[in-house]
């Protein structure tokens, strides 16, 4: 029998409670920043099938309140009171999804049964492998980010398995900061355990068992709800991270999202083959899998904000994830770098809701968060530094009803930066800029959020600077509803000098002295059309920088007076020039849904829907290890705009000419 | 020998606090709010204080006034127009802020409006570097245009904030003295005078606040200032501040952001003092009023103190009393979502319309109407005799849920209060576990027109075993600025390492911060009697991002004992995180001094012994809970003596707030009348 309604709220309180209690005892005994200052960790309560039933809203990254640790539980053969086990492996049970990732799970008995598990994630600083911090994009498979864990125990009974934790620490960089740090973890974990004993005494195992199972159905419903509030249909959208690889192509992510009633199908057939780089995003084909439905979470929670985060949530959604691609990579595919990948799904749920429900969803955020660290020398000391600097981060798309917000938001929202005045008195850098790029919103009748600009010099030879997450260089945010495209992304070392060098998505380069690095984020998109934002906002906006004189006109069609005056304050809107000029620019045909920009639309060109779709389905007959090799083959080969499907077979024969090694026959085959 | 008064204004009332030395006795009284007319209340309350306890102005020997003018004047953004001058190409300071939003999980989320538009902050050429030398010189042209495009702007007054004035303070004077000859008709604030913290974001918020907050401050204070000398008033008044100290008036004027918490941390101090009298050394205390719900940790008898804590959606960076929201009071809306499930807030009816029950407009069922339906509201008039609830309006409001849960109508008020207590049991549990420590070693002490009625479900739910319920739950803010020091707080950003070779730049800090302290006290304040200094070093683990507060003991820093200095760190940190590194580097970030000299406390004498030890309940009101109806003793507060038992289930009422007991309390009367209850094992 179902919990009553009444207890159950009160039970998803107390289950809620319990999760922060977790997170917070974890945010406050552990060592590293990775879990302190950028908060990459989350906690889960889960029902005795691994599924989880609560999280903590106030602490932890946002990305797995879907989770379901299903099929990695039942790697081990049998569970009993004291146990913890962990998993790094992103091949094992598909639960971490990069080796940084410690996963933990704590089974709770009660009288003799299996009743829920205590369990959450840390990213630690190190796991081993062939670069420190064990993630590169330039890393092809798994075995070179580090040293993996399968499900196994690491407390037998309330044992600890020392043998176990000094294999780790023998394979890690910074074994002091990884035994930190799970020592917290494994705290948090006994934290769990006792305020869910707490629930058992105050609610009874048997309501206990029950209400987690009905919290579930409560959150699947209020998905179902918001489902139902959406047209059925079916919308197909895609999106690029600019490269698949250093030096690379593209690498497209396509969506068909079909609503249908209370339920979706999220089929990403189309998407790239899986890379030869660390991009690729372990999710075993489980059609629930978190990391393919973060955006989801993201937009029902956005219509809702009463919403219940947990498993529940992921039951009317069905993602189709077809094999060998970028969204379901085979062993041994490398993943480390799966972060940039994430934030194109997420881009590209953003955009496939939006075509059903554009009056009540955002443009495109920024979409791509640099986190750049420096390894220098401190002249003073004479010591190595390694330092993390800023995040740096655009801002949110246009919204319903306002701007998008400026220098972070949407979905980058949970990330902090450092203060300019502690990373200058540790770390020897100085800091020329930070602060927001004038003018990359994309213009609308609610503006893209600006982009964020940071320009740092270093004084010795030889300081590395790795700039993790490198995307939107190329393809930018887009708008919607006859809003425009935010700016896109830019990084280059010495601007406005002649030794000048863009290096946009490079994302490790070493910089000498003097020289001065300068990253600017991309900037989000905007929404509606411009020419309808009220002239008095736009004058505004001039007056605060916020958009350049010149785009007032260009991009919004206002007309200004008064720009002799370069304390602003004789800036006027010329009302009447004003609504000529908008008057001749109107156009009587709907916008189309989405702006991209002259990138995409150039790349589009030549890489038609029908050309890519041709080609995404001629690799997908292919083997596995020969997609990517053969994908980059086509891109070679097809330059001319208009191109159509016949035109990537055509491309296709010439190859398999050329190369007669490949044999299509044996991978059908296969 | 004389009176002294206590005055907080919260959002409805005005309370006093009145304490009579001779007779060492304290009363109470409220006063509504006139927001109309600010300042006429007070007046008001001087009258009814002469009317009815017969108290000349002239006897008046001390006044302490508790005000939320600065924390309304941010909240509604109704300041100054202020110039906010930076470093150039760090303009974008305050609206980058620390980036991260609100709300993670929304794509929505936005974050307060910045209190200067970006079309008044204006960048200076130059450029301090983090160890306090100058790698470009102010550039004087740079800062007369932006003065004068200020100015053309009509603002009100100036802010400065440059990067690593912290170190090394010298281009902020500068500049203010370019500005001062530019415009002279403006204000002006440098971040280095008003809190000289590290980290750009937190000090440039915090002297923007406190600009922002000025001319309405300012200008209230005079006004105090005048009205009480109008009255024949000859005590010059005091004004409590966030860091749960006291100040002249006077220096408020200038000094505005030390007092913009003034409200809620003189609340935390009057039930700290009450706790301790009353022997609970460990407590969390529980403001609820119509509109807020707050609680706050006492630990051995001291307040906790914290950098960050809210103003409205801004954070404030200086030393204050700790305080945690942990909903919006007894105005919380109760609605039910699509699944049937029945939710309390966010929404709030606030103080206007307020719950139905009030009968002032409001009709959406709130937590105070499910206490009205449940028969613990009223039997009787609230707050002074201003009103009685209305059972009927309260029984309409509830009805509308009742039937879409299907439950009674009880019932559904029953399960109103319930999920209302277990969404405050989250937010309780969570500021528990951040300070790590064991709700069962606690008591509560429920205070505010509220807090009484909730606390004891709020304790059962916590686990606690102990509740408090201080004998004029209405006006412990009131009572707090009574009990209040006056205090200030001195910094000093060192980033130095704890090792012998920094001793020096220790001691030549703490020679510095002693004598503004010294200057502070004596010379501002004109404080005669004995002084303390309290010295605390903010320290941490090389490369940690945040810092603990550890207090140094006397002479440490005299003697130069960086050893013992570190060692106090790692006990500090092992204390608070579990653990420690006695092989890492300590770097001390700051130095502070908290000056402060001792106000008289008041004594109170025991009450009288009660005859007997059953007290007569005035009747037996009908209450619901656990389902069904009961009949409960009613008590008069009034009637109560000390060492009086009883239990729960209960109610008692006086003036100034209802306090719910449910069953399975034992209630005694201590000797100073607290009503202290047990729950039974």
């Amino acid at each position: 029998m179902k919990v009553d309604k009444v207890t159950l709220e009160i039970l998803a309180n107390h289950m809620r409670a319990a999760a922060e209690s977790m997170a917070y005892t974890l945010y406050r005994t552990a060592h590293s920043t990775f879990v302190k200052e950028t908060e990459d960790f989350t906690i889960q309560i889960l029902d005795a099938a691994g599924r989880t039933a609560a999280v903590p809203m106030d602490l932890g990254a946002t990305w797995y309140p879907g989770l379901d640790y299903g099929r990695a539980i039942p790697m081990i053969s049998s569970y009993e009171p004291g146990d913890i086990a962990l998993t790094n492996d992103p091949y094992s049970g598909y639960l971490a999804t990069h080796t940084p990732d410690l996963v933990l799970w704590k089974p709770i008995f009660h009288e003799g049964e299996l009743l829920c598990f205590t369990a959450g994630h840390i990213h630690n600083t190190d796991m081993g492998g062939a670069v420190p911090a064990s993630l590169s994009r330039a890393l092809t498979e798994i075995h070179q980010e580090g040293i993996r864990f399968k499900p196994t125990k690491l407390y037998r009974a309330g044992v600890l398995n020392q043998e176990l934790l000094d294999v780790m620490m023998t394979n890690v960089r910074k074994p002091d900061l990884n035994v930190g740090d799970l020592k917290a973890f494994v705290g948090a974990m006994n934290t769990g355990e006792r305020k869910v004993r707490e629930l058992i005494v105050k609610f009874g195992a048997d309501t206990l068992r029950q209400g987690m199972s009905d919290l579930l159905d409560y959150a699947e419903h209020q998905a179902r709800e918001i489902l139902r509030s959406i047209p059925d249909g079916e919308y197909f959208f895609s999106d690029y991270a600019d490269e698949d690889g250093p030096d690379g192509y593209p690498a497209r992510l396509a969506v068909t999202l079909r609503i249908n009633g209370d339920s979706a199908i999220l089929d990403f057939t189309g998407s790239d083959p899986q890379l030869t780089s660390s991009l690729n995003v372990p999710t075993g084909g489980n059609p629930h899998h978190t990391l393919m439905l973060v955006g989801v979470y993201y937009i029902l929670y956005s219509l809702n904000p009463n919403l219940v985060l947990n498993f529940g949530l992921t039951r009317p959604f069905h993602c189709i994830l077809p094999e060998g691609t970028v969204v379901n990579p085979q062993f041994p595919a490398a993943v480390g770098m799966r972060s940039l990948t994430c934030g194109r799904i997420r881009s590209l749920l953003f955009g496939a809701f939006g075509q059903a429900m554009p009056e009540r969803m955002p443009a495109a955020p920024a979409g791509s968060s640099s986190i750049v660290n420096v390894m220098t020398h401190d002249d003073r000391t004479g010591e190595a530094v390694i330092a993390a600097v800023n995040p740096v981060v655009g801002g949110s798309g246009g919204m319903p009803t306002g701007d998008g917000t400026n220098g972070s938001g949407a979905d980058a929202a949970y990330l902090k930066n450092t203060p300019v005045e502690i990373t200058e008195a540790e770390v020897p850098i100085r800091f020329r800029r930070y602060g927001l790029a004038s003018g990359t919103g994309g213009a609308g009748r609610w503006r893209g959020g600006l982009a964020t600009h940071m320009e740092f010099q270093v004084f010795t030879p030889n300081t590395r600077i790795t700039a993790r997450n490198r995307d939107r260089c190329r393809f930018q945010a887009w708008g919607v509803l006859g809003g425009k495209a935010g700016r896109g992304s830019t990084m280059s070392l010495n601007p406005g000098r002649p030794d000048m060098r863009v290096l946009n998505n490079i994302d490790t380069f070493t910089a000498g002295p003097g020289d001065i690095v300068s990253i600017v984020s991309p900037g989000g998109g905007g929404r509606g059309d411009p020419l309808d934002r009220e002239p008095e906002r736009v004058l505004r906006d001039v007056i605060c920088n916020y958009v350049a004189i010149a785009d007032a006109e260009a991009e919004y069609g206002v007309v200004l007076t008064g720009l002799g005056d370069d304390r602003g304050i004789d800036l006027a809107v010329d009302l009447p020039a004003t609504e000529a000029l908008r008057a001749q620019r109107r156009r009587n045909e709907p916008h189309p849904h989405f702006h991209f920009g002259a990138a995409r639309e150039a790349y589009e060109r030549v890489w038609t829907r029908s050309a890519y779709d041709a080609m995404t389905a001629l690799l997908a007959s292919l083997p596995v290890h020969w997609r990517f090799f053969v994908k980059r083959k086509l891109m070679e080969g097809l330059q001319r705009e208009g191109s159509g499907a016949a035109d990537v077979q055509a491309v296709w024969q010439a190859l398999l000419a050329e190369l007669p090694y490949i044999r299509p026959e044996r991978a059908a085959a296969e | 020998m004389g009176m002294r008064v206590g005055v907080d204004i919260g959002g409805t009332f005005i309370d006093f606090c009145l304490w009579d030395e001779t007779k060492e006795e304290l009363h109470s009284l409220k006063v509504l709010t006139t927001p109309q007319t600010p300042g006429a209340e007070l007046l008001r309350g001087l009258d009814l204080l002469q009317e009815r306890h017969g108290v000349r102005p002239s006897d008046i020997t001390s006044f302490v006034h508790g005000t939320t003018v600065g924390i309304n004047t941010v909240i509604q953004r109704k300041g100054a127009s202020l110039a906010l001058l930076t470093t150039e190409n760090f303009e974008d300071v305050v609206e980058l802020a620390r980036l991260r939003m609100p709300e993670a999980y929304s794509l929505f989320s936005r974050r307060g409006a910045p209190l200067v538009p970006r079309d008044r902050i204006f960048g200076i050429r130059e450029r301090m570097l983090s160890d306090g030398t100058v790698e470009q010189a102010v550039d004087e042209a740079s800062v007369v245009t932006a003065v004068e495009k200020a100015l053309a702007k009509g603002v009100d007054g100036i802010v400065i904030s440059l990067l690593n004035a912290y170190r090394n303070p010298a281009h902020e004077a500068q500049v203010a003295a370019i500005a001062a000859r530019v415009a002279p008709q403006l204000f002006v604030f440098r971040s280095s005078e008003v809190w000289p913290i590290i980290r750009e974001y937190e000090r440039t918020t915090t002297a923007l606040i406190n600009g922002y907050v000025h001319p309405k401050v300012s200008d209230y204070l005079e006004k105090l200032i005048e009205g009480l000398e109008s009255r024949g008033v000859t005590a010059e008044p005091l004004i409590t501040k966030s860091n749960g100290g006291i100040m002249r008036a006077e220096l408020g004027k200038r000094a505005c952001v030390s007092m913009v918490l003034s409200g809620t941390a003189s609340g935390v101090m009057g039930a700290a003092w009450v706790a301790r009298e009353a022997g609970h050394p460990n407590v969390i205390t529980l403001d609820i009023g119509g509109t807020s719900a707050d609680v706050a940790l006492i630990i051995d008898g001291r307040p906790q103190f914290g950098l960050g804590e809210k103003i409205g959606d801004l954070p404030l960076y200086i030393p204050s009393v700790a305080v945690s929201s942990i909903g919006d009071g007894g105005g919380s809306i109760a609605w039910v979502d699509g699944f049937g499930v029945l939710k309390v807030g966010p929404e709030s009816a606030g103080s206007a319309p307020g719950p139905a029950c009030y009968g002032r407009g409001g009709t959406l069922p709130t937590i105070t109407d499910a206490f009205a339906v449940c028969g613990f509201l009223g039997q009787h008039d609230l707050a002074y005799g201003a009103f009685r609830p209305d059972v009927a309006l309260a029984r309409a409001a509830i009805g509308t849920l009742a039937s879409r849960i299907n439950l009674g109508l009880e019932q559904t008020a029953e399960a109103i209060i319930r999920i209302a207590i277990s969404g405050m049991f989250v937010e309780v549990n969570k500021l528990v576990a951040r300070y790590g420590v064991d709700t069962r070693d606690f008591a509560l002490l429920p205070f505010g027109g509220a807090g009484p009625m909730l606390g004891c479900f709020l304790a059962r739910e916590l686990g606690m075993q102990r509740v408090l319920i201080p004998s004029r739950p209405g006006v412990v803010s009131a009572l707090g600025g009574l009990v209040a020091n006056v205090k200030n707080d001195f910094i000093r950003t060192l980033f130095i390492m704890a090792s012998d070779g920094d001793a020096n730049r220790l001691r030549d800090a703490a020679k510095a911060l002693q004598a503004a302290g010294t200057a502070w006290l004596r010379d501002d304040q004109e404080f005669t009697g004995e002084a303390a200094y309290v010295w605390f070093a903010d320290m941490r683990y090389r490369g940690q991002s945040f810092e603990i507060e550890v207090p140094l003991a006397d002479g440490l820093i005299e003697t130069g004992d960086m050893a013992a200095i570190a060692e106090a760190f790692h006990r500090a940190h092992e204390g608070i995180y579990d653990f420690c590194d006695r092989d890492s580097a300590v770097q001390i970030m700051n130095l502070r001094l908290v000056v402060s000299g001792a106000s008289l406390k008041p004594y109170l004498r025991p009450l009288a012994r009660a005859v007997s030890e059953a007290p007569v309940a005035e009747q037996t009101l009908k209450v619901f809970f656990d389902g069904d109806w009961h009949d409960v003793p009613f008590y008069r507060r009034a009637a109560l003596e000390a060492h009086h038992r009883f239990s729960g289930p209960c109610v008692i009422v006086q003036d100034d707030t209802t306090a719910c007991v449910p069953p399975g309390f034992g209630a005694t009367v201590d000797g100073s009348g607290n009503i202290v209850l047990e729950r039974a094992e």
